[in-house]
């Protein structure tokens, strides 16, 4: 008899670990910031409270960095005159930050380009295409290595200005993600206008599924599932303008030449541990090309991504190759694995 | 004496070294037939690893019979020789992790189990040598061998009830007319 | 009692092992397929869409020939000692993998489910 009830729980024990977890509904709150739809999720007792105060911290640290209102950091830097100006310690952590990848990138980063940004246009949505003289011109005031930065004082020479567009929602969303887990949020979602910040995994312990957009706009391209990792993607299908010559410019600048960046990527998706550095790699993969960037990354895999090409092929790091899945409806585009094999 | 005698008899006296040593020779020798009998068996299953293990009813009867270490060099002669004379060096890293994990499983379930129950030490004793197996194929090979853990279980299970069973007769039968 | 106990252990690892067989081959896979060597995916296919063709895949001078056919895949000859993978046949969907463990090759279907909803759309 004894024998039977033993067996019977040991049945119920393995059947019931089998069974997942019941869903629990999450607390959520969508807002504006910067002409930016974001939507913060979280999970557990103390979701609400967790989620009104990482959004409090959102908005305040992009306020600081918004290169068009009047009373951030950045836009004192931009008319400093040369001047040095002294910032926040959380500028000052950001603009290391950029300057530090744009360093690491050999420049395909660079927060100094809006000059150029702006001569196109892309600032103020009047898009233009600037004669060569002007870009000309306006070249010499991009290069990240003239921003002077020693401690909280930054020296940014006359003319010059910075942007920090590139790196600034993946950094404001890694400080909301932090306040989550300071008020023990162990489970949130975090979508910052397509910039995605995981906290954790699904409440039922599954990983987060995303999906990667077709270029092309054809839904997605296929999902990527993520835990505690962020995601970001960049590429010239988001924003762009068609010239009047009947050519696509796109809102990705390469800092060397001051054109639009027109190579044989559409997108790129960046996965990794933090929304600052997605930010500023997908950026900087976009502008380097497919073959720059495959080598970029295995000279230093520190990082995961997605590349869709302009002949609908798909590339994607070994690590999360299987991550990811296509799309049913775009089985055509092939899927090639990018090894670290050099 | 003959060679089942020097095999069943534990009182060795000044000769004791000479006596044990021959034993497990034997043993050995035992373990390497049967382990030739059973590559000539066809091999059904889509899963590498899945096999009676013949071989180990001598090792079973070894670790019951003899001390610890006895049985391990009985184990570990065989293992080695086997694999030099089928040519397949590439197994012999799987072998020697599931023999380890194996005996590391038997030897100490050894003291609690009578010899109507030498089967259940087989058993665990068959599942560890699978699951060591397996570890070492995930170090070589990667995650994706883990899917056949469950089916390893189960030929374990049977396998190692099957040899356990087997020794046990053994231990039995030689017990009567020998210990 | 004592064999009472053995009995039960036995049979909960038995059980174990029957319930983690059958989950393993109910999982759902799509028609996605990689091979993997060393633990590297060396190729990965859509078997619904992939072209007819035969790779050959070396480990220290021995030799597996993969074919793909008509949707299926499988190892047609192999220059190892077990010959398992060949024998297994064409990679069934019942979610077993075909292995050559002599020559570190694996060829299975990529896990994961594939029904496209999303948590979020990165973008």
């Amino acid at each position: 008899m004894k024998f039977k009830k033993i067996s019977f729980c040991i049945c119920c024990f393995l059947l019931m670990s089998a069974c997942g977890q019941p869903d629990e509904a999450g607390y959520s709150e969508s807002f504006f910031a910067d002409d930016t739809f974001i939507t913060f999720t979280a999970y557990g007792d103390n979701a609400e409270k967790a989620v009104s105060a990482a959004r409090e911290k959102f908005t305040e640290s992009e306020r600081l960095w918004s290169v068009t209102n009047e009373n951030s950091e950045i836009y004192a830097l931009n008319h400093s005159g040369g001047q040095a100006v002294n910032v926040s310690a959380e500028t000052a952590e950001i603009l290391e930050f950029a300057l530090d990848m744009s360093e690491r990138t050999g420049g395909a980063l660079d927060p100094t380009v809006y000059p150029i940004l702006r001569s196109w246009g892309f600032t103020t949505d009047e898009n233009r295409i600037p004669s060569d003289d002007e870009i000309k011109d306006l070249l010499p005031l991009v290069g990240y290595g003239n921003v002077g930065l020693n401690g909280v004082s930054v020296r940014l020479p006359e003319n010059m200005m910075i942007d920090l567009g590139s790196v600034g929602k993946g950094f404001a969303g890694d400080m909301a993600a932090e306040i989550l887990r300071e008020n023990g949020i162990d489970c949130a979602l975090l979508d910052i206008g397509g910039n995605i910040l995981t906290v954790g995994s699904k409440p039922d312990g599954s990983d987060w599924r995303v999906g990667i957009k077709d270029p092309d706009g054809n839904g997605n391209a296929g999902v990527i599932c993520i835990a505690d990792k962020a995601a970001a993607s960049s590429g010239n299908y988001e924003r762009f303008f068609i010239g009047e010559d009947g050519k696509k410019y796109g809102h990705i600048i390469d800092p060397s030449t001051g054109y639009p960046v027109d190579n044989d990527i559409l997108s790129v998706t960046i996965i990794s541990d933090t929304g600052r550095s997605c930010d500023a790699l997908s950026t900087a993969v976009f502008v380097m090309g497919l073959e720059k960037g495959i080598k970029f990354w295995q000279n230093d895999p520190f990082f995961d991504m997605i590349i869709i090409t302009k002949n609908r092929e798909i590339f994607i790091t070994e690590n999360i190759f299987q991550k990811f899945t296509t799309d049913n409806s775009h089985s055509d585009m092939r899927v090639n694995v990018i090894s670290n094999e050099k | 004496m003959t060679a089942a005698q020097m095999l069943m008899s534990d009182k060795g006296g000044e000769n004791m070294n000479t006596h044990k040593l021959t034993r497990l020779a034997l043993l050995t020798g035992t373990a390497l037939i049967l382990f030739a009998v059973e590559m000539q068996l066809p091999y059904p299953f889509p899963i590498p690893g899945i096999k009676p293990g013949l071989a180990n009813i001598i090792t079973v009867y070894a670790v019951y019979r003899y001390r610890a270490e006895e049985a391990a060099m009985v184990v570990f002669a065989r293992i080695i020789l086997a694999s030099v004379f089928c040519g397949n060096i590439s197994s012999l890293l799987y072998s020697v992790s599931g023999s380890v994990l194996c005996l590391a499983g038997m030897i100490p379930l050894k003291k609690f189990l009578d010899a109507e129950h030498i089967w259940f030490g087989s058993v665990i004793g068959a599942v560890l040598h699978n699951a060591g197996q397996l570890i070492a194929a995930f170090f070589l090979m990667g995650s994706s061998v883990l899917v056949y853990f469950p089916f390893l279980i189960l030929s374990g299970c049977l396998a190692g009830g099957f040899t356990g069973l087997c020794a046990q007769l053994i231990v039995k039968y030689l017990g009567r007319f020998y210990g | 009692m004592k064999n009472k106990i053995f009995i039960l252990i036995i049979a909960a690892i038995f059980l174990a092992g029957i319930l983690g067989s059958i989950y393993v081959m109910t999982r759902p896979h799509g028609s996605r397929v990689d091979i993997i060597q060393d633990g590297k995916i060396l190729y990965s296919f859509d078997l619904s869409s992939a072209a007819d063709r035969t790779i050959d895949i070396e480990y220290n001078g021995r030799i597996n020939r993969v074919r793909l056919e008509n949707g299926q895949i499988y190892v047609e000859e192999a220059d190892c000692p077990d010959k398992i993978c060949v024998k297994t046949g064409p990679l069934h969907s019942d979610g077993l993998p075909i292995v050559c463990l002599p020559n570190h090759l694996i060829i299975k279907f990529a896990d994961k489910d594939n029904d496209g909803s999303t948590d979020a759309d990165v973008g």
